[in-house]
């Protein structure tokens, strides 16, 4: 799995970060990072949405992905207002998790660099982030969920938006295997991908998930060109296609993206308000 | 009079109980029960959206129950439509001649749940041409698996073409998991399906039949216990061995026996799966197929119910059916009635 993922959340979290550095200050959480923290409570999201819930396609084009994980996908997709989304996140759930919600890297002993990943994630940007309440465990988390989120930066999707308004900063980290939560750290990403990288085609997504600065100094570069090819062939493997331009347009478009609140209001509903 | 099906053995009448009952003579009842069988049949296959755009009457017959299926195969035709060809125009071809032929033939004999063919009798011989080479247009199912422990002979009377050793056999019952093996998270029928062709639609169409009380009271109900019992004995360690979904309890993405059903909390029972000694087998799957044998013991025991109601060629073929205990119950439906 992707040890670099969702590396440039962080990188772009830290902008939000650093906007509420005194913020944080008074910052009402009850715990703050390297003191002890609270058991984690459990958390029950609502399940899996159903196909009544979303109004797209869940038939064509969806290839083998799980016929009870394209409602989640299209939701994400039209609470998201990004169009041909859900194929997309399919094929990235795929590489990442092989479409279980609750896979992770880091809780094997060969996992090491995953957890040197999210440790370094939180190490790097807890100063400059708001802060996260169960902060530590997600250091030591390493990645999981859906679309293979590195913990720290999972909880801290949304702080570049929304800045201390980042609905998942009480959240435990083990919050990114209950896929509406997984699904809203995609939505977020993706968006930001599409906003603030150059993305040339559909697969340039794919290498902005894997290290964004790949979109940058690294595109062309042997990386970029294996990142790409191994999307492609995951598509195909799934059996979606990346060209069928009525449910995947050519370049996907973020500019109708109605902000975090919506979406994490429209995949995730609330948290549970200790949490809030 | 009451009627059970305890004539097939004590765990059958339970496996009716699986899923709520029902009168065939209540409209209300009719009304419920249909469209709840096939939403859970679209959910797993995939077709919710085409059935919920579908329209709720047919204007070609009053019979609710007809209109639900033609309403439920409609909703299935237009997802295979709109998905990829799982097969090509040939094979299609010849799995639609093959499916209606087993078809006709199992109905007659009893046996539409599980059809066994020699398929060097068949027209086509159950061989498709493909690139210049004969192929087999099915998977010679034959290995011990889930719903029997193998199917040795007797061999095909002829040579066959493209290679059959042993009868075709298919359980049409639980199309589109047709095999006794391949219990994966999507059932090979599914795949049945060229741009002109739809065997698919077909195989559907058995489950669809066996809801409607006459083709159900045709199926000899000894074959349907037969395999739902050996289904049960190997999936019941494996179902044993996990935990009962507690509410407000569970742990997310873990697989959970909730009832008779499986439950993967907050992840994809697509993806979820028991593995046993006859191979892996998906939660989606193990789901469906419970339910099929579900819903084919809540169809007869309400078709028992209200036999005296249904025509009387219905009436007739119960009471002159190989079945034993389709015979006795017919016989004590008519002296009650």
């Amino acid at each position: 799995m992707n040890r670099g993922i969702w590396i440039t959340l962080g990188a772009t979290a830290s902008i939000g970060g650093a906007l509420l550095f005194s913020r944080r200050a008074s910052a009402a959480s009850p715990a703050t990072p390297g003191t002890t923290e609270q058991t984690p409570p459990t958390i029950d999201l609502a399940p899996l949405p159903r196909a009544a819930d979303v109004s797209g396609d869940l038939v064509r084009n969806w290839g083998e992905t799980p016929v009870d994980l394209r409602p989640l996908f299209m939701l994400a997709e039209e609470t998201s207002r990004i169009v041909g989304m859900a194929r997309v996140l399919a094929v990235i759930a795929y590489r990442e998790s092989r479409f279980v919600t609750t896979a992770q890297n880091g809780n094997a002993a060969a996992e090491q660099d995953e957890r040197d990943s999210s440790r370094d994630a939180y190490k790097n940007r807890k100063d400059s982030n708001p802060p996260l309440r169960f902060g530590e465990l997600a250091a030591e988390f390493g990645s999981g969920g859906l679309f293979g989120a590195l913990a720290p930066y999972f909880l801290w999707t949304g702080v570049p938006e929304v800045k201390d308004k980042a609905p998942l900063l009480n959240a435990p980290p083990s919050l990114v295997f209950q896929p509406r939560a997984a699904a809203f750290g995609a939505a977020v990403y993706m968006q930001r991908l599409l906003k603030q990288y150059r993305i040339d085609d559909i697969s340039d997504i794919k290498v902005g998930w894997a290290n964004p600065g790949l979109l940058g100094k690294g595109r062309g570069g042997e990386t970029y060109l294996s990142v790409r090819k191994r999307f492609l062939e995951d598509a195909q493997t799934v059996g979606i296609d990346l060209t069928d331009v009525v449910t995947i347009p050519t370049k996907l478009d973020a500019s109708a993206w109605p902000g975090v609140p919506a979406v994490f209001a429209g995949l995730v509903g609330a948290l549970p308000k200790e949490l809030v | 009079m009451s009627i059970d099906l305890r004539c097939y053995g004590d765990d059958i009448q339970a496996v009716a109980d699986m899923i709520p009952d029902f009168d065939l003579r209540s409209p209300m009842d009719v009304e419920s029960w249909y469209p709840r069988e096939w939403q859970a049949i679209a959910d797993t296959l995939g077709f919710a959206q085409q059935l919920a755009a579908a329209p709720r009457a047919m204007p070609t017959t009053p019979d609710r129950m007809q209109a639900m299926a033609l309403v439920g195969l409609m909703a299935f035709e237009q997802a295979l439509r709109a998905g990829r060809p799982g097969v090509t125009e040939n094979q299609a071809r010849v799995q639609s001649a093959v499916i209606q032929v087993m078809t006709a033939t199992g109905l007659e004999r009893g046996e539409l749940w599980r059809a066994v063919v020699d398929p060097t009798t068949l027209a086509t011989g159950a061989c498709y041409a493909e690139g210049g080479r004969s192929l087999r247009a099915f998977y010679p199912d034959t290995a011990p698996g889930y719903f029997g422990d193998g199917w040795a002979g007797p061999p095909p009377r002829a040579e066959s073409a493209c290679g059959w050793q042993t009868p075709l056999v298919l359980h049409l019952g639980t199309f589109p998991w047709v095999y006794s093996s391949r219990l994966g998270d999507v059932g090979p029928g599914v795949r049945w399906a060229s741009p002109a062709s739809q065997p698919a639609l077909e195989g559907l169409h058995v489950v669809a039949s066996l809801m409607e009380p006459a083709t159900n009271l045709r199926q000899d109900a000894r074959q349907v216990a037969a395999i739902y019992r050996h289904f049960a004995t190997h999936t019941a360690p494996l179902v044993a061995a996990l935990p009962s979904f507690q509410p407000g309890q569970a742990e997310a993405g873990r697989l959970y026996r909730r009832g008779r059903f499986l439950l993967a909390h907050q992840g994809s029972l697509h993806v979820a799966a028991l593995d046993g000694p006859r191979g892996r087998l998906a939660a989606s799957a193990y789901n469906y197929i419970l339910r099929r044998f579900a819903s084919f013991f809540a169809v007869r025991r309400a078709a028992l119910r209200g036999l005296a109601t249904l025509p009387a060629e219905v009436q007739r073929r119960a009471a002159t059916s190989a079945d034993p205990c389709l015979r006795q119950q017919a016989a004590e439906v008519a002296r009650a009635s």
